[in-house]
């Protein structure tokens, strides 16, 4: 997404170490939560709900 | 450059009476290590019909013995070296009385031999004294007194070793009294704080029911009650063993993968978030109870969910602290940055691949925490599956890395052998997917947790991915890798132990991009939090509590006592002569197959 | 205080992951219907199952319009009735106590699963569908026989039901 300059430039207060954009941790997390959400609906929708004997009382 | 090299003090130069004791609990760690690793090993062959060495009847002696040395000693042996060595080190003075430090850590030591005497006992029938409860002890089923006893004994010492961490912070803020506190030192004292609320239910409940009941002061207890004071204390211990794996990984990968932490403050939101929603969870591990209303199991669900907000924040965080080493080391590209990371190092190596083991365990947790879809895993082996993921691989292949990382350091002696370091985390992780992936579908299938033969006479499982007979063979083989892997991780630790001292080991910490003076001052101020977590656990357990004991009594509801052994063997046995004549039948043939 | 905006996003994306669990939960319980066992059977003396009415002889028996009642003992190390059998196509209300110490109460492969906790009667609904032969695992370890306790649900045809009921108890 965008870069934020104006907070990087006021709060990172280390020398020589501003705007550091972690695309690639954004990348790696954006296939995991990918990941979970078809895990997560394939698991509860049809495996869970399509079972017998589910407990309805 | 070799004299600068020589010049700096590694920390047993700095501190070597509390490298001492670092050294100690870490040594008593991996002892607890090695007795619940053979005894791993041993529950692997057996359940899955590989090898069966003992009688069924004594595999739960091994599990109670596997479970308690794993996730009591293992675990909190591991984490009282590491917290004092991180409160040291970044207060960057000693402890304020090391006697007191050494009597904690005898009070550990011999709580947890008692405990494991009373465990152990249980092989030996002649010594009329056992503890086959597992790790839960679940009354009505009762242990010898010995056991719950010793249990007590070891959370005192842990609380004191809290106590002495906190004296040595109050000594240190005297001297500092405007400065921030150090993230290391933050994160030990409000996990501490967390321990301390979380470790109280169940101290309870052993000291004022299962203790005076296993002495034969009290009659009978009230199983539902002990059993929800036990997971009032069950779930945020499983905090207890990741906040020192996300204390290493917030503050020590950043440093071996060659960058800084991302954020400071962000961290201290994590561990705060864990100090209030660790506890007011416990419930959903009571999801199927009878005896709970199901609108505290709806709230426990509701509080579960947003305990995944930190673990979540933290994977961000950690990933782009390492993203940054890589890049400061010339990494570029989208993901290619990812080969510019010293993957050689175990320290790294195992750090990184228990962080994505995590990540899988992250999701079977989820499903865990969903109230009813609890219903299709509740007490398979799916569930084991999941902790091997997390408590056995995010926590224990952490530790394993980090000492070769915090060994040197404390002992001036550098480690035997980085290969075999490097290969041994490698084959921990490659043995842990296939135990756990063949667990996770096994209890999909319906394959129970616990239980010595969990083949029946009556009926076949149906098949999910993969059938129950090659899903066995996948839980033996990644065992068996598993155990390899804990030998070369302890014969490496003894090597080194012989080498002979240098100098030049000395590792620092370096400052992180965003630092503590970015992290707002009411997220240092424990006193806060810890009011807002007491009143968390207050909303989430008074009324359930107050229902149970409203419901069965406190000491109700006229249930008998039962001693994990003794008569009601022989009754099954009489009742169950077919199953066991097939596993005789099968024995044999295995001995036949092994000697012809 | 700083967060970087892609973590601001991910914390978005976490909270979205979050509200999706809770909502599919929500749904599962509203939708379907999926009720949790809970606290709506009285407190029962586990040491006096011999006089209450239901579990002095454990039985399934006809309460409704294709209603059924199943009245189950477990104890170290089996359960009582065994088989377990009841009609396809019905609404079965399985009511569970033990006489001993806790135990489970899991019908491999499906939904039908849970504790049962001495002094307390756990009650859960189910629907049967066609005829089929379930294993009836204890799920929670109960002592040293823990893995010989098994037993088997039998959801078997209407016509058979009433066959094998009217014959007594089966052992």
């Amino acid at each position: 997404m965008g870069q934020n300059q104006a907070a990087h430039a006021s709060t990172d207060d280390v020398s020589g170490d501003e705007e550091f954009d972690p695309i690639g941790t954004l990348t790696l997390i954006g296939i995991y939560f990918v990941i979970l959400v078809l895990a997560w609906v394939y698991i509860y929708y049809i495996e869970f709900l399509g079972r017998d004997l589910v407990v309805v009382g | 450059m070799s004299q600068a090299i020589e010049a700096e003090q590694s920390f047993v130069d700095k501190f070597p009476e509390e490298a001492r004791l670092v050294r100690a609990a870490l040594l008593s760690s991996f002892f607890a290590l090695v007795l619940g690793a053979i005894f791993g090993i041993v529950q692997t062959l057996h359940r899955t019909d590989v090898a069966r060495i003992i009688p069924s009847t004594d595999y739960y002696t091994v599990l109670t013995a596997h479970g308690v040395f794993m996730v009591i000693s293992f675990t909190i042996f591991f984490l009282v070296g590491l917290f004092t060595w991180a409160v040291v080190r970044s207060l960057d003075r000693p402890l304020v009385n090391t006697k007191i430090t050494w009597t904690w850590y005898a009070i550990m030591a011999t709580g947890m031999t008692m405990t494991g005497v009373a465990i152990l006992a249980g092989f030996f029938p002649a010594l009329d004294m056992s503890a086959d409860v597992l790790f839960t002890f679940y009354a009505p089923l009762q242990a010898h007194p010995l056991f719950y006893a010793g249990l007590t004994v070891f959370i005192v010492g842990s609380w004191i070793a809290g106590a002495d961490w906190f004296r040595t912070f109050l000594a240190w803020k005297r001297e500092h009294p405007d400065e921030r506190i150090p993230l290391q030192t933050f994160m030990v004292l409000v996990t501490m704080a967390m321990w301390y609320i979380a470790s109280s239910a169940v101290a309870a409940s052993v000291l004022l029911f299962l203790l005076p009941w296993s002495l034969g002061l009290i009659d009978q207890v009230n199983p539902t009650l002990t059993r929800t004071l036990f997971w009032f204390f069950g779930h945020p211990v499983v905090y207890f063993w990741l906040m020192p794996a996300y204390l290493l990984w917030y503050t020590v990968l950043p440093k071996i993968a060659g960058g800084r932490l991302f954020s400071d403050p962000l961290a201290r939101v994590v561990f705060v978030l864990f100090l209030l929603l660790s506890t007011p969870v416990g419930i959903h591990h009571q999801y199927l109870d009878p005896g709970i209303a199901e609108g505290f199991k709806f709230i426990s669900m509701t509080n579960t969910m947003f305990l995944l907000l930190p673990s979540l924040l933290t994977a961000f965080t950690v990933v782009a602290s390492v993203e940054y080493g890589a890049r400061q080391r010339g990494g570029t590209g989208l993901l290619g940055w990812l080969t510019d990371l010293p993957w050689r190092k175990p320290e790294f190596t195992g750090m990184m691949l228990a962080g994505l083991m995590f990540a899988a365990g992250g999701f079977s947790g989820m499903v865990n925490a969903g109230m009813n879809i609890n219903y299709m895993i509740h007490n398979t082996i799916w569930v084991p599956g999941h902790f091997h993921l997390t408590v056995g691989t995010a926590v224990a292949l952490t530790f394993m890395a980090a000492t070769y990382w915090i060994w040197p350091q404390i002992s001036n002696k550098p480690i035997y052998s980085r290969t075999i370091g490097l290969f041994q985390v490698v084959v921990w992780f490659v043995g842990m997917a296939l135990m756990s992936n063949a667990m996770h579908a096994q209890g999909m299938m319906g394959v129970p947790r616990r239980t010595a033969e969990p083949e029946y006479a009556g009926f076949d499982y149906p098949l999910m991915f993969g059938g129950f007979e090659e899903l066995n063979v996948q839980i033996a083989i990644g065992g068996t890798l598993l155990f390899v892997s804990t030998i070369l991780f302890i014969s490496n630790l003894v090597l080194t132990m012989g080498n002979p001292r240098v100098s030049g080991l000395a590792e620092s910490l370096p400052p992180a991009i965003s630092g503590p003076d970015d992290a707002p001052r009411v997220l240092d101020s424990l006193r806060l939090w810890v009011g807002i977590a007491l009143v968390l656990v207050v909303l989430a357990y008074a009324l359930p509590l107050a229902a149970i004991i409203n419901r069965g009594g406190l000491l109700g509801p006229g249930v008998g006592t039962y001693p994990a052994w003794v008569t009601p063997v022989l009754d099954a046995l009489a009742g169950a002569m077919t199953p066991l004549v097939s596993v005789l039948g099968k024995a044999t043939a295995l001995l036949v197959g092994v000697v012809a | 205080m700083h967060i970087h905006a892609y973590e601001k996003l991910w914390l978005a994306a976490s909270i979205l992951l979050i509200l999706l669990l809770i909502g599919s939960v929500t749904y599962g319980a509203v939708g379907p219907g999926v009720a949790m066992v809970a606290d709506s059977e009285q407190p029962i003396d586990a040491q006096g199952l011999d006089e209450d009415e239901r579990f002095s002889e454990p039985r399934v028996e006809q309460v409704g319009e294709n209603q059924y009642a199943a009245y189950v003992v477990a104890y170290q190390f089996g359960f009582e009735p065994s088989p377990i059998v009841v009609p396809e196509d019905s609404t079965v209300t399985f009511y569970v106590t033990s006489r001993d110490v806790i135990h489970g109460f899991e019908v491999a492969g499906t939904n039908a699963n849970t504790m049962i906790v001495p002094g307390e009667v756990s009650e859960i609904t189910v629907q049967t569908d066609g005829a089929e032969e379930y294993g009836l695992i204890c799920n929670e370890y109960c002592g040293a026989g823990h893995h010989v306790m098994e037993g088997k649900v039998h959801v078997v045809s209407q016509a058979e039901f009433e066959a094998r009921n009217s014959g007594g108890d089966d052992a």
